[in-house]
């Protein structure tokens, strides 16, 4: 291929120079230019290298179906691999290099693989590598296992970078009536009919010029700019450099917008992807169709291209491809081809696999001196690096037979048309073969999305732009049925018949692939079909048939055909895969959008965040919750810093942020009975401004949760959950009531974040609150008794509620302010508590305190524990029913034996044993054993390690009786004595003060 | 309300800072936190729609509730009907108008409010809302539960702009994304 920027003509801007470098060399293009285009225009034939067997490939189509010229574009952490040339825009500064090659791609030394090529078919790994004798016998993967990381290196395409991806991406969402997908003639007809209705129209193009097909006519362009005129005129929303990669229900659609792929020095403040979720009441898909290649020996040497991307390449880019062309067809649409590119100055041989040509074809063809061959198609493809010379075979008696040479410095290719229906088949409509026009063409949907254009089989322009034309103005009737979406296709179709042309077979022992990406041959289909695979999925996967970057765009279809042709079959017996999104690559950093790093997940912080944080507290992660670990002085660790936080708290006072308490508002005249149809206890005697522990099963038994639930008033209480469970038990409670309990008076409401809370717990927790309130007789234990509930006001008028409640089991309250007060409230809880010698503790302290109490949490409740295995059997009330009241009595849930809650001590007090630890018997450490550990600590109560677990029968099952703790992961066993889980102040007078 | 003399702390805090952001040259987008927040939530049932309406009347001077989905506003007061039976109240009410068949509950610490204005707003929400916020089906007064980041939030567009109530725990974050999404438009916090 000689290819040279032709003087005039094309839509380039040659007023202006674009400088890029192409491996390693600065080249000059013009705005308006592909890297593929500009590199053909510095007459660049090899671009890449196969994937398998290294070969040299060069340019072969102008757009997404790209097969050869995939490149890797950009350096250090913006280096992007398998990028097709044909689709990226050029801008200045663009470094590209070709990849999968050592040294270069003109040199690669793993061309070596072609010389062993015959050995390397279709499963070669698995019959080389897998089950070999006398290693394996028949089964096994370690030869492969050893090999891989080798043949992974040798093969595959480019390598990514490996360093943090520096550029920004983001999500958006859109709606519109009708989204109309492709700017070609048909998807400008229909966007130009609609500006005239009131519809909210999106028009879609992957291209960063609209126009489609129009751009590759020499003769459109007054067509195209007075559509266009019309439609910028319009409100119609035009989303360019915006790929349309998938359908999905109701009218959604998944685009990839390339925001900043085509800028020299993109703003850091811009994206550069965006990924669009577009929901649309209708979708018009004038998607078109791609010309395929056919099979023929050495089909994939450099020079090799589809025709008609040579039109685009001589009418868009201004570039004569090559001077002495020879274009092999077996259809109409490369005759305007040849024709355009003998006008550029070009020597045009024309091959046409059909015998009876028209007149009006080959009257044309002979005026432009255009030599025309019928019955003929090209053989094979001569040449070391590029094409030089092609030999060609005459057809007869659906034999192929040697004809003749021709040199020349490009061939072109015209097997036929697939339309685009990947969209369409996302939606699960089968595509249907159709003999007349030899490809698959839409399918039946009942959804509210059309087809136009080629895309639906339509083949001259003119046809395409009255399918748009047609379009209908309103939802009304928007249903396609087969017969409606295959109409014109069958009315028009091919002015004059094709002629199914998938490979022509020769002599040669050359290979004639079918998947120029993935290096798939019309051998490595036979071979398929000889060993027994002839599914088509089957054939997929074992030949790797259409599972490169471009999804089989080029390859399927002759791959199928060349099955049917092994069966003896027809392509509609064969079928097709099923298209899945996405129609093109998708960057992974366009799929998590802005939610990375920090925000990964939203991160949910407390009224006293920076107060905790301005406190020397080390933070930590409870469900997206940030709440304070520990505070550590004068550089303690963790563990000297929760130890000395408990000890402190449990001899004088300690403060603990618990905001993160799930806080929910329960009001209304039936708020007494829906509480006691959800708790477990009863809750109708519960006084005002007293409070209760309540627990909550799940329909099956099983406990859900619990927490306090305090009544302010006949018809107002405040719940609290857990701080995992919140959202659960919100949700539960929503759905019982919208879903069971409908006529109960109630609204539920979550108030998480009205409410800053503060936890005050010790044995001067009393004094702390009496400096804090306005009066301080108001928390007496008279007028503030365990369990109480006070709604009051602290110093400076901060309102507030009060609750005698104990996590940690010694005296303790838990006081809650609007949540802009947080500040405010520790400010003054913290000079209060200073001032009796308390601290601050955190999690991990809290954590130690309600092990030795016995209190569970959600490392506990795992979804597995009744009441009864949580020591919680007297809470179950047993003269009314609640939710699980029934199924928690079913045999398996109340048999004896059950692992129930315990305490754990080790039996050496200086052991230490882990969390997640299975218990066994101390003769039996084997399997699942008797039971597990939920949760350790170091107990200042007991001066030693201390845990909480389940164990068959419990505590009476295994009263001074040695078990195993039993840790296989990190290889440690320590005997351990199983005790009471309330290990610390059974009796609960700590917390009566 | 709140009687006390203590200044209410924003969850915003210090990254609320005021200026010009990212693109230069232009503040398609401006900020603009509305505090203190004062905001009560009312609940009702079926059956007592027309008692609501008499608690509206009385203290707002409104006289019917408005449709789900929307608002209504006087020069004191709106109303915001967030749910089929719970409507929001942003201005000054006191707790004593309702009862127990019209609960009221004060949420004014509950929520962040973000006055977002200019003329790439919708755009900039749409980054982050999954809701159609074109004029005919999200016009002035619309108010719409959402979610941001899976977070749920509520919207309400004003004549001003649009207007975000976001959960307090989770709105310096959702915040932040706000910031970065912006920064392409040109950002203006006031």
């Amino acid at each position: 291929m000689t290819a040279k920027r032709l003087s005039s003509g094309g839509r380039i801007d040659r007023a202006k120079i674009i400088k890029f470098t192409w491996d390693n060399h600065e080249l000059n293009g013009h705005p308006g230019d592909t890297l593929a285009s500009a590199l053909m225009a510095n007459n660049q034939k090899i671009i890449g290298r196969s994937f398998k067997y290294h070969r040299p490939r060069g340019i072969t189509s102008s757009g997404v179906e790209e097969s050869g010229a995939i490149v890797t574009v950009g350096a250090g952490a913006r280096k992007e691999a398998n990028v097709k040339a044909t689709t990226q825009e050029l801008y200045h500064g663009l470094t590209a290099n070709g990849q999968n090659a050592w040294p270069n791609i003109r040199f690669d030394l793993g061309f070596t693989a072609n010389y062993f090529s015959r050995f390397l078919g279709a499963g070669f790994y698995y019959k080389t590598f897998m089950g070999i004798p006398p290693f394996e016998w028949g089964r096994g993967t370690q030869i492969w296992m050893f090999y891989e990381k080798y043949i992974r290196k040798a093969a595959g395409m480019g390598t990514a970078s490996r360093q943090p991806d520096p550029d920004n991406y983001e999500h958006s969402h859109g709606f519109c009536d009708v989204a109309i997908i492709g700017s070609g003639p048909s998807g400008l007809a229909a966007a130009s009919r609609l500006s005239d209705t009131n519809e909210d129209v999106i028009l879609i193009e992957q291209d960063f010029e609209l126009g489609g097909d129009y751009l590759n006519h020499d003769d459109k362009s007054e067509v195209l700019v007075q559509i266009l005129s019309k439609i910028n005129k319009s409100n119609i929303r035009i989303m360019k450099r915006t790929t349309a990669f998938g359908a999905y229900d109701h009218g959604t659609l998944g685009l990839l917008e390339r925001v900043g792929d085509h800028l020299e020095n993109p703003l850091s403040c811009q994206p550069r992807h965006r990924f669009w979720t577009i929901r649309a009441k209708r979708i018009i898909l004038a998607t078109g169709a791609l010309e395929r290649h056919f099979a023929f020996a050495n089909n994939d040497l450099p020079g090799i291209m589809a025709a008609n991307s040579a039109r685009t390449y001589l009418n868009r880019y201004g570039i004569l491809p090559g001077s002495n062309i020879v274009i092999s067809t077996n259809n109409d649409s490369a005759y305007i081809v040849s024709q355009e590119l003998q006008k550029a100055g070009a020597s045009v041989t024309l091959l046409d696999a059909r015998a009876n040509l028209p007149n009006h074809l080959t009257k044309k063809i002979a005026e432009e001196g255009i030599e025309l061959i019928s019955s003929a198609a090209v053989s094979e493809a001569v040449g070391s690096g590029r094409v030089s010379k092609i030999k060609f075979a005459k057809i007869t008696d659906e034999k192929w037979t040697n004809q003749g040479e021709k040199k020349c410095d490009l061939l072109l290719l015209s097997g036929g048309w697939s339309p685009v229906i990947n969209l369409l088949s996302h939606r699960g409509s089968k595509a249907k073969w159709d003999e007349k026009n030899c490809c698959f063409l839409p399918g039946h949907t009942e959804e509210p999305l059309e087809l136009i254009g080629s895309a639906r089989g339509i083949w001259r322009t003119d046809d395409c732009i009255q399918s748009g034309m047609n379009v209908r103005d309103t939802l009304k009737k928007t249903t396609c049925s087969p017969s409606g979406l295959n109409k014109i296709a069958d009315n028009k179709g091919w002015e004059n018949p094709i002629l199914p042309l998938y490979e022509v077979s020769s002599a040669s022992n050359k290979k004639a692939f079918v998947d120029l990406q993935h290096d798939v041959t019309t051998t490595d289909i036979r071979l398929a079909h000889q060993e027994g695979f002839v599914s088509v999925e089957h054939l997929k996967r074992y030949t790797t048939l259409g599972m490169a970057t471009d999804q089989g765009k080029m390859g399927n279809v002759i791959g199928i055909a060349l099955m049917a042709e092994a069966l003896n079959t027809t392509v509609t017996n064969v079928g097709t895969t099923t298209f899945r999104p996405p129609y093109t690559p998708i960057s992974l950093g366009a799929l998590a959008g802005r939610n990375t790093n920090n925000h990964f997940r939203p991160l949910r912080r407390t009224p006293m965040d920076e107060w905790n944080l301005s406190h020397s507290a080390i933070m930590t992660h409870a469900g997206l919750w940030r709440r304070p670990w520990y505070f550590p002085i004068n550089g303690e660790h963790i563990s000297q810093s929760y130890i000395r936080e408990a000890r402190t708290t449990r001899e004088k006072v300690g403060l603990c942020d618990v905001t993160s308490l799930g806080k929910i508002a329960i009001q209304g005249p039936d708020a007494t009975e829906f509480l006691n149809r959800v708790y477990t206890n009863p809750f109708a005697k519960l006084p005002i401004n007293k409070a209760r522990y309540g627990i909550m099963l799940r329909d099956d038994g099983i406990v859900l949760d619990d927490g306090t639930t305090w009544r302010l008033s006949e018809t107002d209480y405040f719940m609290t959950t857990t701080t995992a469970n919140a959202a659960r038990v919100m949700s539960w409670l929503e759905e019982l009531l919208q879903v069971r309990w409908n006529t109960l008076k109630v609204h539920i409401t979550s108030v998480t974040d009205q409410w800053a809370g503060c936890a005050i717990a010790g044995p001067a927790s009393r004094k702390v609150m009496e400096k804090c309130v306005e009066d301080s007789d108001s928390v007496s234990d008279e007028n503030l008794p365990f369990m109480g509930v006070k709604s009051t006001f602290l110093i400076n008028n901060i309102p507030c509620r009060i609750a005698r409640i104990s996590f940690s089991g010694e005296m303790a309250s838990e006081i809650y302010v609007p949540s802009d007060f947080g500040h405010a409230l520790m400010n003054l809880l913290w000079d209060a508590t200073k001032s009796l010698g308390g601290c601050l503790y955190g999690l991990e302290a809290l954590g130690a305190m309600r092990i030795e109490k016995g209190h569970i949490t959600g490392a506990e409740l795992d979804g597995r524990v009744t009441l009864e295995d949580a020591a919680l059997a007297k809470m179950g009330s047993t003269k009314r029913d609640f939710i699980g009241s029934a199924l928690r009595k079913r045999p398996e849930m109340i048999k004896e034996g059950r692992p129930q809650l315990v305490g754990i001590f080790p039996e050496n007090i200086n052991e230490t044993f882990n969390a997640g630890s299975i218990i066994c018997n101390e003769n039996d450490v084997n399997g699942h054993g008797e039971g597990w550990i939920t949760a350790v600590t170091h107990s200042t109560v007991f001066n030693h390690w201390i845990g909480l677990g389940f164990i068959s029968g419990g505590f009476k099952n295994w009263q001074n009786k040695v078990a195993i703790a039993a840790d296989p992961i990190r290889n440690k066993e320590t005997r351990v004595k199983i005790v009471s889980p309330f290990m610390h102040d059974p009796e609960g007078k700590l917390h009566y003060g | 309300m709140d009687k006390t003399d203590i200044k209410r702390t924003s969850a915003l805090g210090k990254y609320y800072v005021k200026g010009h952001y990212g693109n230069v040259g232009s503040s398609n987008i401006i900020f603009e936190e509305i505090k203190p927040l004062v905001l009560f939530q009312i609940a009702f049932w079926p059956d007592t729609v027309s008692e609501l309406e008499t608690v509206l009347n009385n203290t707002l001077g409104t006289k019917e509730i408005p449709k789900p989905g929307s608002s209504i506003s006087n020069s004191n007061i709106s109303v915001l009907r967030v749910e089929p039976f719970k409507i929001w109240v942003r201005g000054v009410l006191e707790e004593s108008v309702c009862n127990e068949t019209t609960p009221i509950l004060d949420l004014s610490h509950s929520r962040t409010n973000l006055l977002i204005s200019g003329k790439d707003t919708t755009n900039l929400l749409n980054r982050f809302l999954p809701i159609d916020l074109r004029e005919n089906s999200f016009g002035i007064g619309a108010v719409a539960s959402t979610m941001f980041h899976h977070v749920g939030v509520t919207l309400w567009r004003t004549e001003d702009g649009y207007q975000l109530f976001l959960p307090r725990g989770f709105s310096l974050s959702l915040f932040e994304l706000l910031l970065q999404g912006a920064e392409q438009f040109g950002l203006e916090i006031k």
